[in-house]
């Protein structure tokens, strides 16, 4: 169906904005922070293994496997089925805790061990969100 | 050159995809409420778990081999397909997304690829390392070899995932039966089998205008796509749904008038979101009921309302299909099925009848889809639906890792 827009017009107009002419679409975090949507997963922290390179209990990563792990990189893995956290030492094939108090670990031949993914943003709430309880329970 | 890609049993991987601790396990995936197996893991194919069977038939089966049972979480296949058809669509110009987890591609300008086996693998590796779901790839100079190669590259020992129909062409065909080539199925199957055309090589023989005679054009296409003639032209493949239906039988046998018209509003409100979601309006819809064929007194009705205009108003679907009700339902019958069915479908561009009322309320509409993809199918829905006896049974679903925030993957630092 065609439609013709005419506006009623009382001929009492207000006072129009001047910004209306330089609105431009507002800013999305999404845009920020993901750059591979298609490749990219959400997570959530849980311990505090990762402290020293400013991971906390209860954040949310976001883990891009678009992208080739370097040295040293924060990322995700799967170590013996389950999902964790850590820096990745290549040369010495271990993954590294950011805290003193845990020590790294090697991987050996026996152990289940994939790449998931590089962890490229982590985000602090600063305030509980309602929305994601489940690392609380 | 065309390629079809496709998941190893789709909804078994997706399980696998954010649950590391089952990647090596055996995973069987149920079909709506539970009721047959409907996807079996590669690693559970081997302990010989027949697809298809009723899940209680091989409940002590699975539970002695210690296999992972999943309903279907339709929520998480349907993110993960997108991601997968967003992955492929970077390998080629034109995409053709067949299904949940195939898709067609198609090169035009891809002359510069003269390692198609090698380019396969790169699709492959790709589409596992981002979106962790292991695909089959399949080339060939027709739709229809390009299927074959996909059957070859994962069902076929000696093709790693990769098959080039045009290269293997005669091993390919001569490995498939006529029932495995693209549009052929078993039916028309049986009847080839009779001519002594058992394998797809058998059927690339035949002479293609002598078939079309004796069975259809259908048949003299696909005889000349085996043979590298390209007949089938993307539209004939990429067709929206001509009907939609949405039927389901009974727990419980139905003898209630209100319980039956709510039985046939919630399939009324299922066939309106569907048609939507194809960017159709409804000419036509068929409402139907009957007992079981193995109760005495088999008892079945169908009435059928054509709308003034078309339409895609759940309310005004509803109300009509609430109607209807009152000719199908008999007193004493005890209802084992209904469905509604969408039989005449059109586009969404129409001429509005001057005189009709028009029926369409768009913005509602956007508005009740909106809702539902943002927190859930069924948070708004209709008073006339009575959804709790209907809502699916999914007794092992896993979270829905990628949609709902209290699901995402814990992460263990």
């Amino acid at each position: 169906m065609k439609i013709i827009p005419i506006y009623a017009e009382a001929g009492i107009t207000g006072f129009e904005s001047p910004a209306a002419e330089y609105k431009e679409l507002g800013l999305s975090l999404d845009q920020l922070l993901i750059n591979h949507p298609d490749a990219t997963f959400i997570g959530q922290a849980s311990g505090d293994s990762m402290q020293g390179v400013g991971i906390y209990d209860g954040d949310i990563l976001i883990v891009d496997r678009s992208l080739n792990c370097k040295n040293g990189d924060v990322i995700v893995a799967n170590y013996n089925g389950c999902f964790v956290c850590k820096i990745l030492d290549k040369v010495q094939a271990r993954l590294v805790s950011a805290s003193s108090t845990h020590s790294p670990v090697t991987i050996t031949r026996g152990d289940d061990f994939q790449i998931e993914g590089v962890v490229t943003r982590s985000i602090r709430l600063h305030q509980q969100a309602p929305e994601i309880i489940a690392c609380m329970l | 050159m065309y390629a079809l890609v496709d998941a190893v049993s789709f909804y078994a991987s997706a399980e696998k995809v954010f649950d590391p601790s089952i990647r090596n396990r055996p995973v069987v995936v149920l079909t709506n409420n539970d009721g047959c197996i409907c996807a079996v893991c590669p690693i559970a194919r081997k302990l010989g778990i027949p697809k298809f069977k009723p899940y209680f038939q091989v409940k002590n089966f699975l539970e002695k081999h210690s296999v992972v049972v999943r309903s279907s979480n339709y929520e998480l296949y349907a993110d993960l397909s997108e991601k997968m058809m967003n992955v492929i669509s970077r390998f080629c110009d034109n995409q053709h997304i067949y299904s949940i987890d195939e898709a067609f591609l198609s090169f035009n300008n891809y002359a510069c690829i003269n390692d198609w086996h090698d380019y396969g693998q790169q699709i492959r590796k790709a589409i596992w390392k981002e979106t962790r779901l292991p695909v089959g790839v399949g080339f060939g100079s027709t739709p229809t070899l390009a299927k074959a190669a996909n059957h070859a590259a994962k069902k076929l020992s000696g093709f790693n995932g990769v098959a080039i129909a045009d290269t293997h062409k005669k091993d390919i065909l001569q490995r498939m039966t006529v029932e495995q080539v693209w549009g052929i199925g078993s039916k028309l199957g049986a009847k080839l089998n009779v001519l002594g055309v058992k394998s797809a090589f058998d059927l690339a023989k035949q002479n293609p205008k002598q078939m079309r005679k004796q069975f259809s054009v259908l048949v003299e296409r696909t005889i000349n796509e085996l043979n590298g003639i390209s007949c089938l032209s993307w539209d004939d493949v990429k067709q929206a749904k001509k009907e939609i239906f949405s039927t389901r039988s009974f727990g419980q046998r139905l003898t209630d008038f209100n319980a039956l018209r709510s039985a046939l509003v919630f399939h009324a409100y299922i066939v309106a979101k569907k048609v939507r979601e194809q960017q159709s309006l409804i000419k036509r819809i068929s409402v139907f009921a009957s007992s079981s064929p193995h109760d005495d007194d088999y008892y079945k009705n169908a009435v059928q309302v054509q709308f003034a205009s078309p339409t895609d108003n759940t309310l005004y679907i509803a109300s009509c299909v609430a109607t209807a009700v009152q000719k199908i339902y008999y007193p004493g019958v005890r209802f084992y099925r209904c469905g509604v069915g969408a039989i005449e479908l059109d586009t969404n561009i129409y001429q509005p009848d001057l005189f009709a009322k028009d029926t369409n309320n768009i913005e509602l509409m956007q508005c009740l889809d909106a809702i539902n993809n943002r927190y859930g199918s069924g948070t708004l829905q209709l008073g006339a639906m009575n959804t709790e006896k209907f809502h699916m049974r999914r007794e092992f679903m896993s979270p829905r890792f990628t949609s709902q925030w209290q699901d995402i993957p814990k992460i263990h630092c």
